[in-house]
């Protein structure tokens, strides 16, 4: 079998939902900026190429019509570069990640875009026909439970309280700060044109958040509830590409791998507190990869909602030092579908930043499920 | 000559920014510019400031969000060249007769020729500004004298000088009717004009006369609004509203400017007790409060004697009942004298100004109904009180008796020859009240004509060229099962086009909810599933008719007062149009057709993506949440009004437009062909069942608003329709009705339309 590499990662910046920069952006054309840059970066022949593997929460409209392959051809690659869209809600780009390691370790192609895409300014979450099955939503109401409403369970199941949620978020806000006044995100981000000109930095982040601001605010979902919109990942929009080869073809191509892909997971948990997801799919590839939690040194874990990150780290026994130290969603944002490769493509970035051995990024699924990644340097 | 295609106004303070805003609610660009403030960062900051301010305000300035793109805002250091593509430019700056002139030059120097310059100055005579100005700059200049909020305020004062360009007065004058909607009152060159002047007396009248009388504020104020047809205001209140810190300003400009013999110098009595309120930051609502005030345990007032605030009383004194103004004026109670020696002062003042402040007793009456909603002009009032009888009075006790009542002796000041209004003019003979050219009033029509039908509730007129015009006179204009049987009776007379529109004081509230509670309490279901059936059949009667209708809403549409805007066959709305679906704030969902027709509406516009869904969910947010537009404007954004009905901004000529729409569709008119409707049905239900669950949440949506939201849902999705299957419009009526039917019995809706006969407020069980 052969093992599957993460040579490359790039995103757009993050932005806003609806007032943002990239507001006015098509995110066919995110994608394709994205996808271009990541092969301009990474000097991939793109002939090689056997797919664009492209995450999308809400495939519709702009985003529908297999929007992977329409980015195939935004973005100029050879017509020979097949293209397809992954549905798993937030966690659409991990599983192209997976997808495409998957594909790998069959044999079935030897280099891979997986990355992801989300304009929640054009696409609003839940789409524009959203028709529940009424039999589901009366026998398992989870099913179709808004995203706050899940995360104020969790809140309340591990007594997660709104100070502590609070405290949880500023700490992504300064981290996020510090990370970019040092430039680091300044390998990831490639510059996009949109509407009113270049952009080149994150739009969602809030530098001057405060203790006394945020204890402010009012409950954004319930309103006898602790989580707020400061707690919680704002609306998004943006696009993210990881290039996934094996380590043979990275060798003979003079590609730079900075990880191995060690093990993978999915799993499935309630769907009223879907926030607890990434302990269920962590356990799973811990025990692939024949680790434990100790061993990893760096973990991306997508903050969907304060109370959810708090419980799953309380959970798996996740150091707080080692846990998002660039900031994450709160701060930096959570374009749907594009997230899970962010996640995968920082961890791995970090592994080299930090000389550490072992990665973990992981994230919360809407419906009720989690998935993780688990990495090595290389 | 040209008309005015771009404006500008200079000042952007509050009354320059509303005023440049009201062009922009007329469709006028506007270009608004103030000085470069030290130390901003933009050099347009005022301006944009002012902007970024009136889109926040309530009620706001801009009838719509989108208006404000039509301010450019700029400063006059760097933007005045630009002033050269404007038309008319009117000045809005600070009440410095140096400062001002200093800008006329600056403006004078770029202007384009025969661009109209207008002060918006409420204190200096325009025979000053003028002073030492070029001959073209006097030519082209006059005073306009908007009111604050100017959106709101019909009322706008005119002042042309001797050297005024007369056609282009009447330039500015039909623009100002006609696409800012304002009713124009010439005024002398005299201080303070009319409405300033006299309203300014009365005000101080009310206040040193209950002073003087030792009556508390609240009886003061009920015994001055209500049984002398002023606004529930009164006097304290009023003051209140506009801010006490602007009487100083104006009272000591007209001190300065009124010869030693006018009366206004006895009434403009120094007062410590506003002093004292305007230096510890009482200066009225927009501070801390004013002569009202919300305390921590409620309402509370200043004691006028003490000047300490107490708890405010409610009034109870039976001179606030008095309908008869002799009687109330002839009182020997501290309440009857104190109206007696406010309102007999200010009758007798606003008389005076007949021919120094104004040239006739129809400007001072237009002046104080427009520019202080006051029911009946001063000389409405002498002539129900008689001339005679004021004027005795008035000498009884000591006043002066001013020559222009002693000259009506044995007369009325209007009375009515040949079924027109006539008024008595400074020459001693009745001439006819004339009505701006254009103007069609229904209140003239009804004067002479019958009606070509008529029953307790609804009346119709001919309003010549063919036209009917349906008017209901039931109390609000509620509509209940009679006047749907006259609109049914007016359909079956097949005019040539129809235009449905009345004077009161809203187009109409909706339905009659005191009937429907009563047939509800007496469980008459049959009677008001009757009425409803009515309702249905007759809208959809008029929407399908062979004839153009027209509906011409102003004030409040709501309700069923909605519904048959939503079945005409186009609308003539007046800009202030409050228009909405409101049933559910009383427990129910929109059963004379609002539902399908608002389908209708939204599933046609071609902004809303495809699929079953997005027509169907907006229509739910819109109606659940009972939804009122702010203005005509915002009706559109709602599709309240369709993209093509028409707005118009002076109430007066509301009628007028609406019959000449009604008449340019009459040529080859066909009655719309019946909507079929593609419903998300059971999973399309479920959806908007989760959305209200998730209000419900959040603490916006009551338990029973869950209940009234289901039904809706319900209607809204096309009951047990499938995606793949035609949803006709019969369909949806039978579900709007069942869902009624199902909602009138409920308690919870019962106990909402109590709340809201008994209260006016809406219960949020």
């Amino acid at each position: 079998m052969k093992q599957a590499v993460i040579a490359g990662y790039v995103r757009s910046p993050f932005t806003l939902a609806g007032k943002g920069a990239l507001a006015h952006t098509r995110p066919d054309d995110l994608a394709a900026a994205t996808v271009a840059a990541l092969v301009a970066r990474t000097g991939v022949k793109a002939a090689d190429l056997e797919a664009l593997i492209l995450g999308c929460a809400f495939p519709e409209a702009e985003q529908g019509l297999n929007i992977a392959r329409l980015t195939v051809l935004l973005a100029g690659l050879p017509q020979s570069v097949a293209g397809y869209t992954v549905n798993q809600f937030c966690g659409s780009s991990m599983q192209a990640i997976h997808i495409a390691a998957g594909h790998i370790a069959t044999g079935a192609g030897d280099v891979f875009i997986a990355g992801g895409v989300e304009s929640m300014s054009r696409v609003p979450m839940t789409g524009f026909n959203i028709l529940p099955n009424p039999k589901l939503a009366a026998t398992v109401p989870g099913a179709y439970m808004g995203m706050g409403e899940t995360a104020e369970n969790v809140a309340k199941k591990w007594n997660i309280a709104r100070q502590a949620q609070e405290e949880f978020a500023l700490r992504s806000q300064k981290r996020a700060a510090a990370a970019i006044a040092a430039g680091n995100f300044r390998d990831e981000i490639i510059p996009v044109h949109a509407k009113g000109g270049e952009v080149s930095v994150d739009g969602c982040p809030r530098p001057d958040s405060t203790a006394e601001g945020l204890a402010a605010l009012k409950p954004a979902f319930d309103a006898a509830g602790s989580v707020t919109a400061a707690t919680s990942s704002p609306l998004t929009d943006g696009a993210t590409a990881v290039l996934v080869c094996s380590e043979d073809y990275a060798k003979a191509n003079g590609l730079k791998p900075i990880a191995r892909i060690v093990s993978a997971a999915s799993a499935g948990c309630a769907p009223e507190i879907m926030g607890i997801g990434p302990v269920a799919a962590t356990r799973k590839a811990l025990q692939r990869a024949g680790l434990e939690i100790g061993a990893i040194d760096v973990v991306e874990l997508n903050e969907a909602f304060a109370s959810q990150s708090i419980a799953c780290a309380q959970e798996l026994g996740i150091r707080e030092e080692v846990l998002n130290i660039d900031g994450g969603a709160i701060a930096l944002g959570h374009p749907l579908g594009a997230t899970g490769a962010r996640l995968v493509g920082k961890a791995a970035s970090l592994l080299q930043r930090t000389g550490k051995r072992y990665a973990l990024a992981t994230q919360c699924i809407g419906g009720g499920q989690g998935i993780a990644t688990i990495l090595e340097r290389v | 000559m040209a008309e005015i295609r771009k404006a500008a106004v200079i000042g952007a303070g509050t009354m320059g920014a509303a005023i440049a805003a009201q062009f922009a609610n007329a469709g006028t660009p506007v270009l608004l510019l103030d000085i470069v403030p030290q130390g901003a960062s933009s050099r347009n900051a005022l301006a944009e400031g002012a902007i970024a301010k009136m889109l926040k305000t309530d009620p706001a300035p801009f009838m719509s969000k989108s208006a404000a793109r039509l301010v450019t805002p700029g400063n006059i250091e760097d933007d005045l060249p630009k002033l050269a593509e404007c038309d008319w430019v009117v000045e809005a700056i600070i009440e410095r007769l140096d400062l001002k002139q200093d800008l006329y030059r600056k403006i004078d120097a770029v202007r384009k020729p025969g661009c109209a310059i207008s002060s918006n100055t409420s204190t200096i005579p325009l025979a000053k500004l003028v002073e030492g100005l070029s001959e073209g700059f006097a030519r082209d200049f006059l005073i306009t004298h908007f009111f604050n909020p100017p959106r709101y305020m019909r009322l706008l004062e005119i002042v042309t000088g001797p050297a005024t360009d007369k056609a282009l007065a009447a330039k500015v004058e039909e623009f100002t009717d006609i696409h800012l909607g304002k009713s124009i009152v010439r005024t002398q060159d005299s201080p303070g004009f009319i409405a300033n002047r006299l309203g300014v007396y009365w005000l101080m009248l009310g206040v040193i006369e209950a002073l003087d009388a030792g009556l508390a504020i609240e009886d003061a104020d009920a015994v001055m609004s209500k049984p002398v047809g002023i606004p529930k205001t009164g006097v304290f209140g009023l003051i209140d509203l506009v801010g006490l810190d602007l009487m100083p300003h104006i009272n000591a400009s007209l001190a300065a400017t009124l010869p030693k013999s006018d009366a206004f110098h006895a009434a403009n009595r120094d007062l410590p007790l506003i002093k004292k309120m305007i230096a510890e930051g009482y200066i009225g609502r927009k501070g801390k409060g004013g002569f009202y005030r919300k305390g921590k345990a409620g309402k509370e007032s200043i004691g006028l004697a003490t000047g300490d605030y107490r708890p405010s009383i409610k009034s109870n004194i039976p001179e606030a009942g008095q309908k008869n103004l002799r009687k109330l004026l002839s009182g020997e109670s501290k309440a009857s004298r104190y109206a007696w020696r406010v309102l007999g002062q200010t009758l007798s003042y606003a008389a005076s100004l007949v021919g120094e402040a104004a040239d006739d007793i129809t400007a001072i009456d237009a002046a104080m109904k427009l520019g202080y909603n006051w029911r009946f002009g001063p000389f409405e009032l002498i002539d129900q009180l008689g001339a005679d009888w004021l004027a005795e009075k008035l000498q009884k006790d000591g006043f002066a008796v001013p020559p222009q009542l002693a000259a009506a002796k044995g007369k009325t000041f209007y009375r009515l020859q040949n079924n027109t209004p006539e008024y008595l003019g400074q020459d001693g003979a009745y001439h006819a009240v004339a009505r701006a050219p254009g103007v069609l009033l229904l209140e003239d029509i009804k004067r002479t004509a019958k009606p070509v039908l008529k029953n307790a509730s609804a009346a119709v007129w001919d309003i010549g060229d063919g036209v009917l015009c349906f008017e209901y006179t039931s109390k609000s204009n509620s509509l209940d099962a009679q006047n749907l049987d006259l609109l049914n009776q007016t359909i079956d007379l097949k005019p040539k086009a129809l235009v449905i529109y009345n004077e009161g004081q809203n187009f109409s509230a909706g339905a009659n909810l005191g009937l429907g509670l009563f047939a509800a309490n007496i469980a008459a279901w049959g009677e008001i599933e009757k009425l409803v059936a009515q309702g249905h059949d007759v809208y959809k009667k008029l929407k399908y008719a062979p004839f153009p209708t027209v509906a011409a809403p102003f004030g409040m549409a709501l309700g069923g007062g909605c519904e048959i805007l939503l079945h005409s066959s186009a609308v003539q709305a007046h800009a202030e149009a409050y228009i909405g679906l409101v049933e559910c704030g009383v427990g129910l969902v929109p059963a004379w057709g609002g539902c399908s027709e608002m389908l209708a509406r939204w599933q046609a516009n071609p902004k809303m993506p495809r699929g079953p869904m997005p027509a169907a969910a907006k229509v739910f947010e819109i109606v659940s949440t009972a939804t009122v537009s702010k203005s005509a404007a915002e009706a559109k954004e709602y599709l309240f009004l369709k993209p093509t009905d028409g707005i118009t901004m002076n109430r007066d000529r509301l009628l007028a437009d609406a019959k000449a729409r009604a008449l340019r569709l009459v040529d080859g008119y066909t009655p719309p062909a019946p909507p079929t409707y593609k419903l998300p049905g059971l999973s399309g239900h479920t959806a908007m069942n989760l959305a209200a669950a998730d209000f419900r949440k959040k603490g916006i949506a009551t338990a029973y608003d869950m209940v009234v939201a289901n039904e809706l849902a319900n209607v809204l999705s096309g009951g047990k329709a499938d995606i793949i299957d035609e949803v006709s419009e019969k369909d949806i009526l039978a579900l709007e009705r069942a869902a009624f039917m199902r909602l009138i019995r409920n308690e919870g809706t019962a106990a909402r339309i109590e709340a809201m006969l008994t209260t006016g407020k809406p219960l949020r069980n």
